[in-house]
């Protein structure tokens, strides 16, 4: 959590929640003796058959308390069998009794006792809020309440007075207004958004929802925040167990480059959602037909690549990323000698997805893998997606060659002086969406077939 | 009470003046004094010694960087920062990217704190350290001689050539000899002023930068004879520069064997045989306003372009020294207390106050004038 010093418009703090992410929203109590801001404790280490057991993900929120020193706090919202997933919203109420908590994976909202809250964790030892961060049957003490809303439930807000919740039905294209008093939605605001659901839309639900997870731990959504990916390595481990430590990938614009995950083994997103996605990581009733063509659906065709604003926001490239892109497409090394052709940047990473789609040993399978090529992955919009690599090893794109590239096997790049790995790092961070690149991919097609 | 003796430049004892001082606290002695002879030049004194007794990590310091109430001090092991009159060490334990702290410099914009190591760059961030190296980043090397925050550009001269840090953008530039008109990538300063950049560049002088243009231009001795300085003011003194410094339009070039002052059209040598300079061995300066202040190997030196006023450990004595020079002649006068040490790293200013560091501890002064 980042503290602004409003007064000096300086960032004055920076505060660890531990073993916390995802942290969406923030609200201060009207007194202001706490903050309180939703977050999810991922076990992202631990086998993920684990799910199967419980608290695989656990969901909750984190406290400031402004009168103890600034002492961190992490209660769960979660129960022993039932799991509130993705929290987003906050709201507290004018009195400062109550606070608000949108869970957009469960489509719930559930009602805290903040006075409750203020007694358990008051006079608690370090050890104690330790157990409390885990304790999943310790919510049942503050949680009042659990409403139920429409698809997707995300940001809140109080009428002024305190009566009334508004709640954004994100996938309902709806508002929905519950009564603080009674506690129950007492009336909708339609949005005027298309009366009917197509298969795309429903998709979105689905992926947007952890119903379809044992116990509602997780949806894709917790793993792929908008619809992209967090930034954690989990342990995928198979059916031998042991430790198989997997990058999350992106689900942007995927739906024209199979194979998928990174050891290539599901050739279509049916097969990569269906029956195996169930087996080994959701650990409950597969996707009926249905619900699969609907997820494949909004994969397909709902998900796109933002423009990159960052490095390449007008398709102009700098120039370090015109000697950067010289570099990727390069045939002969610093001292003339021919590269092999397998071991250029441009023959496994090609426009327009940067990804020739096949697999290849780039000299990073570890002791602990399962014998495996890995699946070359695109590179458009890949500045954010970091860690890097099919472990995340590597935390930045020069890693991928300082750190781990020293026999070469990714690409050749061992006799580059540092100011030309910068410029081909540059370059990597401009690409963009492959919808840029059709026309580069026929010139380049032209290089290597002339006629 | 207490005693100042009163010296020509020729040796020659001419008084000993005594002068009643009243300290109003009761405690130290106090060194107030109106130092004619030192015009507008700062005087500093009352001086107060930091070393591992009091809480520095190491009594090797190689920069010092005044933000605000704290001072920033990087040592040989590790970050020490004095606060409410208390150090505290950052260690890599904490985040620092290596022990050797050799640079530090505040971002206006941000507060945030830039730290040059000798393994690597650190931003540390209301309180976050956040490490870049050769490896993880664009930076141009490890060896961090000095950084510098210029608006939203961080620069900083590595043992690689210079490098170049758009916060903004987040990209990194790398300067050397293969892209600048630069002898090798050795660089050991940087400075920045009038939308310029400065780079101290060992072996070729001082490589200007102009940020709007985006071209380069170097500043060579051009006598080219490494062993003196054969016409006087033709250039920078020396093609080996350890640092440059930009104020008031006055681009100032330190090297191991002189000064240089540049004020955009001629260029002025100085040196310890005819000028004020304590020695010509210059390990580091800073400009501020007028005034521009010289580590050297003997003490510290200031000057604003008429005056000297320099600072040094009396031989085989504890007490110090002050050295004015003007166009008079120099003046001696004794003083209790004294630099820790005559070989000094680091220094910087703010108000009246003064801390330099030196390869045995840090000194604080206050102004005297």
């Amino acid at each position: 959590m980042t503290v602004i010093d409003a007064g000096r418009q300086r960032v004055s703090e920076r505060k660890i929640f531990e073993n916390a992410y995802m942290m969406e929203n923030v609200a201060f109590t009207p007194s202001g003796d706490m903050v309180l801001a939703t977050l999810i404790r991922p076990k992202n280490l631990i086998p993920s058959i684990q799910v199967e057991k419980g608290w695989m993900m656990t969901h909750g929120i984190g406290i400031i308390e402004m009168d103890n020193n600034g002492r961190m706090v992490q209660l769960l919202t979660d129960e022993p069998n039932a799991y509130y997933s993705d929290p987003f919203d906050i709201v507290i109420t004018p009195d400062g009794q109550r606070a608000f908590i949108s869970h957009s994976g469960v489509d719930f909202i559930s009602v805290i006792d903040l006075n409750t809250i203020r007694t358990l964790i008051e006079g608690a030892t370090p050890e104690e809020l330790d157990t409390y961060s885990h304790h999943l049957g310790i919510s049942s003490r503050y949680v009042t309440k659990r409403i139920p809303t429409g698809a997707n439930p995300k940001g809140l807000v109080l009428s002024p007075d305190g009566d009334y919740l508004y709640v954004a039905e994100r996938l309902e294209d709806r508002i929905a207004v519950i009564s603080t008093d009674k506690l129950e939605t007492v009336k909708t605001l339609d949005l005027g958004g298309p009366s009917r659901i197509t298969v795309a839309r429903m998709g979105r639900r689905i992926f947007n929802n952890s119903g379809g997870t044992f116990q509602n731990q997780y949806g894709c959504y917790t793993c792929h925040p908008d619809a992209h990916e967090d930034g954690l390595v989990y342990n995928m481990a198979g059916k031998d167990m042991g430790r198989n430590l997997a990058n999350t990938q992106t689900l942007r614009d995927i739906g024209d480059i199979p194979p998928y995950k990174w050891n290539g083994k599901n050739s279509s997103i049916y097969k990569q959602d269906g029956m195996r996605f169930s087996t080994i990581l959701t650990r409950t009733e597969a996707f009926d037909y249905d619900q699969l063509d609907a997820l494949v659906a909004y994969i397909v065709t709902g998900i796109k690549n933002p423009p990159n604003l960052r490095y390449n926001p007008n398709g102009e490239l700098t120039e370090a990323q015109k000697r950067g892109k010289k570099l990727f497409y390069r045939t002969h090394d610093n001292f003339g000698n021919e590269i092999p052709e397998g071991n250029r940047c441009i023959t496994c990473h090609p426009p327009p997805y940067f990804t020739n789609m096949q697999m290849a040993d780039v000299g990073t399978l570890s002791e602990t893998d399962d014998p495996m090529l890995f699946d070359a992955p695109q590179l458009n919009n890949v500045y954010e997606s970091a860690p890097y690599l099919h472990d995340g090893r590597a935390a930045t794109l020069e890693e991928i060659w300082t750190r781990f590239g020293e026999n070469d096997k990714h690409g050749v790049a061992n006799d580059m002086m540092k100011d030309q790995l910068n410029d081909l790092v540059e370059y990597l961070k401009s690409l963009r969406d492959a919808k840029y690149y059709m026309e580069e991919v026929k010139t380049y097609k032209a290089d290597i077939n002339p006629q | 009470m207490k005693r100042l003796k009163q010296v020509l430049h020729n040796g020659t004892r001419i008084s000993l003046v005594l002068l009643l001082s009243v300290s109003l606290s009761g405690s130290s002695p106090s060194e107030k004094n109106s130092y004619p002879e030192a015009g507008d030049m700062p005087v500093y004194g009352n001086w107060q010694t930091f070393t591992t007794k009091n809480g520095l990590p190491d009594d090797k310091a190689y920069c010092v960087r005044i933000d605000g109430d704290r001072v920033l001090v990087g040592t040989k092991a590790g970050l020490a920062v004095y606060e409410n009159n208390e150090w505290r060490t950052y260690s890599v334990e904490d985040g620092l990217a290596h022990p050797g702290v050799l640079s530090i410099d505040v971002s206006e914009l941000t507060g945030d704190v830039w730290i040059g190591t000798l393994g690597g760059m650190n931003r540390w961030s209301a309180g976050r350290f956040e490490t870049y190296t050769q490896f993880n980043s664009g930076l141009a090397n490890d060896v961090i001689y000095s950084v510098i925050c210029d608006g939203k550009d961080v620069w900083a001269a590595t043992g690689g050539g210079a490098g170049h840090y758009d916060t903004y953008s987040r990209t990194w530039g790398i300067y050397t000899e293969r892209n600048a008109p630069m002898h090798e990538p050795w660089t050991y300063g940087v400075c920045a002023g009038d939308g310029k950049v400065f780079i101290a560049a060992w072996g070729g002088g001082v490589i200007e930068y102009n940020t709007k243009t985006k071209k380069f231009r170097d500043y060579v001795d051009p006598d080219g004879e490494m062993e003196l300085d054969v016409f006087p003011d033709d250039g920078v003194v020396h093609d080996i520069t350890t640092g440059v410094s930009h104020a008031n339009g006055i681009l100032w070039v330190a090297t191991y064997f002189g000064l240089s002052r540049y004020d955009g059209v001629h260029w002025k040598g100085y040196f310890d045989h005819d000028s004020g300079l304590l020695s010509n061995f210059i390990n580091f300066l800073k400009a501020d306003g007028p005034v521009v202040f010289l580590c050297t190997d003997l003490g510290l030196s200031t000057f604003d372009g008429d005056t000297w006023v320099s600072y040094h450990i009396k031989d085989n004595s504890h007490n110090g020294e002050i050295l004015i020079t003007n166009g008079e002649g120099t003046k001696k006068i004794e003083s209790p207390t004294s630099i820790s040490h005559n070989f000094v790293i680091g220094v910087d200013t703010q108000g009246d106050e003064i801390w330099i560091a030196t390869s045995k501890g840090v000194s604080r002064g206050e102004r005297l004038n």
